[in-house]
């Protein structure tokens, strides 16, 4: 469905150092430098699937997503999506893809989401049975069955982003982009955002990319992750294995009924948190049990548990890691 | 419903959403005419000629009270909302649905006019009729002749505009600039007082610039001031400066989008 090859995208700018001085010189000689936003990113998705691109800020996630959507052209690379190179825009390719920005607006600000949605049915050319069934169904899902003929500029922002969706959807895409859907979003609008996309890639088998800073959108979603930092590809697989890639570590927490000092905690492994109660140590996953039962025969203990390190903290690691490289 | 229609039609409602906006906009156009009447009221009032400029008073009110409205018949804003969606980002959602960016501008142009052109014809047409009381050479010819240059002038002052709203490609910040612009092309389109009155060379300059086209024309045909030959001359040249304006906008918007399209946004 889609195959990326060595997308690359490089911006010019131009430096201006800072003051009247600097702008003064900046009129008569430009220094013109380049930002090498995507610097070789290569992967394919399937139809029906759906990934997310996780990464920190300007790691270039927004802007492979842009050039997938034909908004960008890329400096080097090759894309292709259900048959189409993107940056032509040919209108048979808009008509198959659709495309949620969080931090921007599609609806008309000063009128009610129905009428934008409607505009979306004339310019997509859907009929009208059609229409009046998608926006029966996906209003119902979403909950704003009530919110239809409210002027836009009245909802709140939970309510204005499930609108986005929906008059993103009235042509039934195949391939569905989302940037940052859920971004300023509290709690329950953005559990609810993600349990309507599930359902929807499940019922319609579109195939969705959704980028996000936040991990809770990307584990629910997706079992694939592309993780991107600089604008390279740094880990492409299932969420849950991220911690794997960085050495198999485990979490061992233990409880101790009698104080034991930090010399006394360093025998076992590397201490992460130590506190009067007892103490967190990161071990290796074939060591668990033998450093384990060491701390069992030698330390009172009253309580321990073993877990995962959290994804989040591998995939910072993975930040960190690529930093520290490039 | 094609989806032109369908923005013409939401433009409209757009427009009636804010209605004390419209109401003050009104107000607005009816300001320039209060004091323009009591000035030229004034000039007259104080000079022993019958004409002033080659006008008489009549002749200087009928003029100024059509060109503020035909000022404020063809008067845009787009340009503000094209340089917000160039530099905001906004541009994106136009170019990811298979419809064109000037029609969509376009259309939606057309139909914020029309709570005003319901408001302006009338008295527009009421001036016309006070002035074939008055027997001036106003006839059904020059009506239909001054309507046809209206429109056309509708669509030269939209694709003027077009073009200064694709400047938001280059220029990083155009507030003064669109304020500036707007100003000196209401003056230089004759929109706030004839221009033939500086004689010679600035008649000459108003007959050849597009800008005159959009303002000071039509009044001319419609107070007798041009004769036939010059209102044919006068409409071949609107639809000149709309094709040369069109042009020019479409390769501004080509060279604008590839870069647009290479800075992001």
């Amino acid at each position: 469905m889609i195959t990326v090859e060595h997308l690359r995208k490089e911006f010019t700018y131009y430096k201006k150092t800072t003051g009247i001085k600097g702008s003064l010189h900046n009129i008569f000689h430009r220094e013109s430098l380049i930002k090498e936003a995507v610097r070789d990113i290569s992967f394919s998705v399937e139809k029906g699937e759906m990934i997310g691109f996780l990464g920190p800020n300007g790691a270039g996630k927004t802007t492979t997503l842009k050039m997938l959507a034909g908004i960008l052209y890329p400096t080097g690379g090759k894309i292709e999506v259900d048959g189409f190179i993107p940056w032509e825009r040919r209108n048979e390719f808009k008509r198959r893809i659709s495309i949620v920005m969080g931090q921007k607006n599609q609806l008309w600000w000063d009128l009610p989401a129905s009428d934008s949605f409607y505009l979306n049915k004339c310019i997509f050319g859907v009929d009208d049975g059609s229409y009046r069934d998608i926006i029966v169904e996906l209003s119902e899902l979403l909950e704003v069955k009530e919110l239809l003929n409210v002027q836009v500029r009245r909802l709140s922002l939970g309510e204005r982003m499930k609108m986005e969706i929906l008059a993103a959807l009235i042509h039934r895409p195949d391939i569905l982009f989302l940037d940052e859907p859920t971004i300023g979003l509290d709690i329950l609008s953005q559990k609810k955002i993600r349990e309507f996309l599930k359902i929807y890639n499940a019922q319609w088998k579109t195939t969705v990319i959704v980028t996000s800073h936040y991990m809770a959108d990307i584990e629910a979603l997706c079992d694939r992750a592309v993780i991107i930092n600089q604008g390279r590809l740094v880990y492409d697989g299932k969420l849950g294995e991220v911690n794997q890639l960085l050495g198999k570590r485990k979490l061992l927490s233990v409880k101790t009924s009698c104080p034991v000092d930090m010399e006394g905690w360093r025998a076992f492994g590397m201490v992460r948190e130590v506190s009067a109660a007892g103490a967190v140590l990161e071990v290796p996953q074939e060591k668990v049990q033998e450093v384990l039962a060491a701390i069992l025969s030698g330390l009172q203990v009253e309580d321990f548990t073993v877990t995962e390190i959290p994804i989040e903290e591998g995939i910072a690691r993975f930040y960190q890691k690529e930093a520290a490289e490039i | 419903m094609s989806s032109y229609r369908c923005v013409f039609l939401m433009g409209v409602e757009q427009a009636l959403e804010y209605r004390v906006s419209f109401f003050l906009s009104m107000l607005s156009a009816a300001f320039p005419i209060i004091i323009q009447t009591a000035m030229w009221n004034y000039l007259y009032g104080h000079s022993d000629a019958a004409a002033i400029f080659g006008y008489q008073q009549g002749e200087i009110l009928l003029y100024t009270l059509l060109a503020t409205l035909v000022s404020q018949l063809v008067s845009t804003g787009f340009e503000w909302e094209m340089n917000g969606d160039i530099k905001m980002g906004g541009l994106n959602k136009y170019l990811i649905r298979p419809v064109g960016y000037t029609g969509y501008q376009f259309f939606r142009f057309l139909g914020q006019k029309v709570p005003r052109v319901m408001v302006i014809v009338p008295v527009m047409a009421a001036m016309i009729g006070l002035a074939f009381w008055q027997r001036m050479p106003v006839s059904a010819g020059r009506v239909l002749a001054f309507l046809v240059s209206l429109g056309l002038a509708l669509l030269l002052n939209f694709s003027i505009f077009y073009c200064v709203g694709l400047l938001g490609f280059w220029l990083t910040d155009v507030d003064k600039l669109f304020g500036t612009i707007s100003v000196v092309l209401t003056v230089a389109s004759g929109g706030v007082f004839p221009l033939d009155i500086f004689g010679g060379m600035a008649e000459i300059l108003t007959g050849l610039l597009p800008f005159g086209y959009t303002a000071q024309f039509p009044v001319n045909i419609i107070n007798g001031r041009f004769g036939w030959a010059r209102i044919g001359a006068g409409i071949a040249f609107q639809i000149g400066w709309i094709f040369f304006f069109a042009c020019l906008g479409n390769v501004m918007w080509r060279r604008g989008l590839k870069r647009y399209a290479a800075v992001g946004g």
